[in-house]
């Protein structure tokens, strides 16, 4: 039997991006950053409404107006910046840099 | 004459470009020496460090306690201190100790006079103090003068008071108030990152848009490269633009990573708010000379009126203890949730007070929610933060805590000896005091140069100086 007439899993960020970070921009905002391989994941994420602000507010639980994109083609990056839901360090923050708050976008499929 | 002298007086832009050298951008976690003194062997004008940052959390400020071990922060201030002096290079260290608070800016300098006599080394030192007392910034909150920077709630006046430490971050405009002095050697308080690095070129005359987002792309010093490192960088600035080196030959700064690292920690990509204005790089460019170096140019600069002054205030929250554990059973861990509840509910009654209690349950959704279909069925790792006014009772209430969930009976349990896994023991561990940011705000109108402390002495570790 062949196995290789079976479609390819749908390519996540994880698959299109080189770089897909998130680090505190100081205490009380998180940023995202994605980098892409190419051109062509990066006009696909870019203009996919699974990426959109509200989408990505969605995802991350907060209103939609608090998250601000901003599409750098020039880069092929996309970012991101939003509210922290606890301020840096306050007891029961679980991730005080802010660098594992990534996770969430890595299984997107734009 | 002191090198910050020398340097002001004998370096013209028309000469070539000015070289300056970024030894570290974590000063304390261990300068990579062989980059270091490649850097050196470049004569560079200016040698950079960045100490601190708010990063780590409000630990430090609140504590005014050094992050990085101190054993570590002495050898890298050696390594710099030896070699700035030496060669006659002014040295500038900001954000003193993490934090940049009173007492790690004591502690730093307390470092640097050791290492003064331990290798006699004689220089002219100037020091900022970088804290602001509670009353000017309650007066700022009465006034209206104190913005949030991002979901920050306004803090009540109390609030402030209980701060145990607040720090303003100086920028150009202070640092260079405080270079005007003759200076050997400058350590800040809590700095701008930019600033320790900016400072100098923008008074020699430099374009201000330049210097700055040449300073914000080597203060965190290699990092900025494909593939990223921590050595030392250097950048050699001239009227039209400055070009990105790493002294780690292995570590190329290309355009696309230089210009990713411009993103880096920061909310918006084209436009970045420093004290004395904004660093506009719409129009910036990036362009390899070769596969190790960048050019840079383009940045421009929308300068302010009146500086504008960011604060950082951390109090206390209490004592905190923590339990850590491992639960491996799966029906315990199917239960995990309620059985946490109803353990603390138990607690409660037999320990009363005043006690917090936060559960991160690591493998369950810990660092992100985790629907329950994807929760760990194997293992996971059980730290709970208790926090109290004392250390005491919060050590109790760990303490209960940990026996009552040991031996928790619940439905269909099998493990009747005991629910949890112990690495070691004792497993619930003093963690020190709680603190919280309570100011990360903009003051408006800040009278800076009452607040900004520059002080200046001669440190004389040489054979001649220890005589007198």
């Amino acid at each position: 039997m062949r196995t290789d007439d079976a479609a390819p899993p749908p390519a996540t960020l994880a698959d299109l991006t080189q770089v897909l970070r998130s680090k505190n921009a100081g205490p009380t905002l998180l940023t995202l950053d994605l980098f892409f391989k190419d051109a062509a994941g990066y006009a696909r994420a870019a203009a996919s409404p699974a990426l959109s602000a509200p989408a990505v507010a969605a995802l991350y639980q907060v209103a939609p107006a608090q998250v601000q994109r901003h599409l750098l083609p020039s880069l092929l990056a996309i970012k991101y910046a939003l509210p922290r839901r606890v301020c840096a360090g306050t007891p029961g923050d679980g991730d005080v840099y802010g660098a594992q708050q990534h996770v969430p976008l890595l299984g997107i499929v734009p | 004459m002191t090198a910050s002298e020398r340097l002001l007086l004998q370096h013209r832009a028309q000469d070539g470009p000015l070289r300056i050298l970024a030894a570290s951008g974590q000063l304390g976690y261990g300068i990579p020496e062989a980059a270091l003194q490649r850097g050196l062997a470049r004569k560079p004008h200016v040698i950079g460090c960045d100490m601190g940052s708010i990063d780590p959390g409000p630990y430090y400020l609140g504590s005014g306690e050094m992050a990085a071990p101190a054993a570590m922060v002495y050898r890298d201030l050696e390594l710099v201190l030896t070699a700035a002096v030496a060669q006659g290079i002014p040295l500038i260290i900001g954000s003193a100790g993490t934090a940049g608070a009173r007492p790690q800016l004591d502690a730093t300098v307390a470092m640097v006079r050791t290492i003064a006599q331990a290798r006699g080394l004689r220089f002219r030192l100037t020091t900022v103090a970088s804290d602001v007392a509670a009353e000017p910034v309650v007066q700022a909150l009465l006034a209206g003068r104190l913005t949030p920077i991002g979901p920050m709630p306004l803090p009540s006046e109390v609030e402030i008071r209980h701060c145990s430490h607040i720090v303003g971050q100086c920028g150009t405009e202070t640092l260079a108030r405080a270079l005007r002095e003759p200076t050997d050697v400058l350590i800040a308080g809590r700095a701008c990152d930019t600033a320790v690095f900016a400072t100098l070129p923008e008074m020699l005359g430099y374009p201000v848009g330049l210097c700055q987002h040449m300073a914000k792309i080597i203060e965190c010093t290699s990092l900025c490269c494909q593939p990223s490192a921590r050595d030392a960088m250097l950048a050699e600035l001239d009227m039209d633009g400055f070009t990105l080196e790493s002294m780690n030959p292995l570590a190329h700064a290309t355009p696309a990573s230089v210009a990713a690292h411009a993103l880096y920690e920061q909310a918006d990509p084209f436009e970045v708010d420093e004290p004395t204005g904004t660093l506009l790089l719409q129009q910036a460019q990036y362009q390899a000379l070769d596969a190790h170096r960048t050019r840079v140019s383009g940045a421009q600069w929308r300068p302010r009126g009146q500086a504008t002054l960011k604060i950082e205030g951390a109090a206390r929250v209490g004592e905190r203890c923590v339990l850590l554990a491992g639960v491996a059973d799966p029906t315990l861990l199917a239960e995990l949730d309620n059985i946490l509840q109803a353990v603390e509910t138990r607690v409660r009654q037999l320990v009363p007070g005043d006690w917090a209690l936060y559960p991160h349950v690591y493998g369950q959704g810990a660092v992100w929610p985790l629907p329950p279909a994807q929760q760990s069925r194997h293992e996971a790792g059980l730290i709970v933060e208790f926090i109290a006014h004392s250390a005491d009772l919060a050590r109790t209430a760990a303490g209960v805590f940990k026996q009552n969930l040991l031996h928790h009976g619940f439905a269909g349990r099998h493990c009747s000896a005991g629910n949890l896994a112990f690495a070691f023991t004792p497993s619930e561990l003093n963690a020190g005091t709680a603190y919280r940011f309570v100011l990360y705000h903009v003051m408006q109108a800040a009278p800076l140069a009452a607040l900004f402390q520059v002080e200046t002495c001669t440190v004389d570790g040489s054979p001649s100086g220890a005589r007198q």
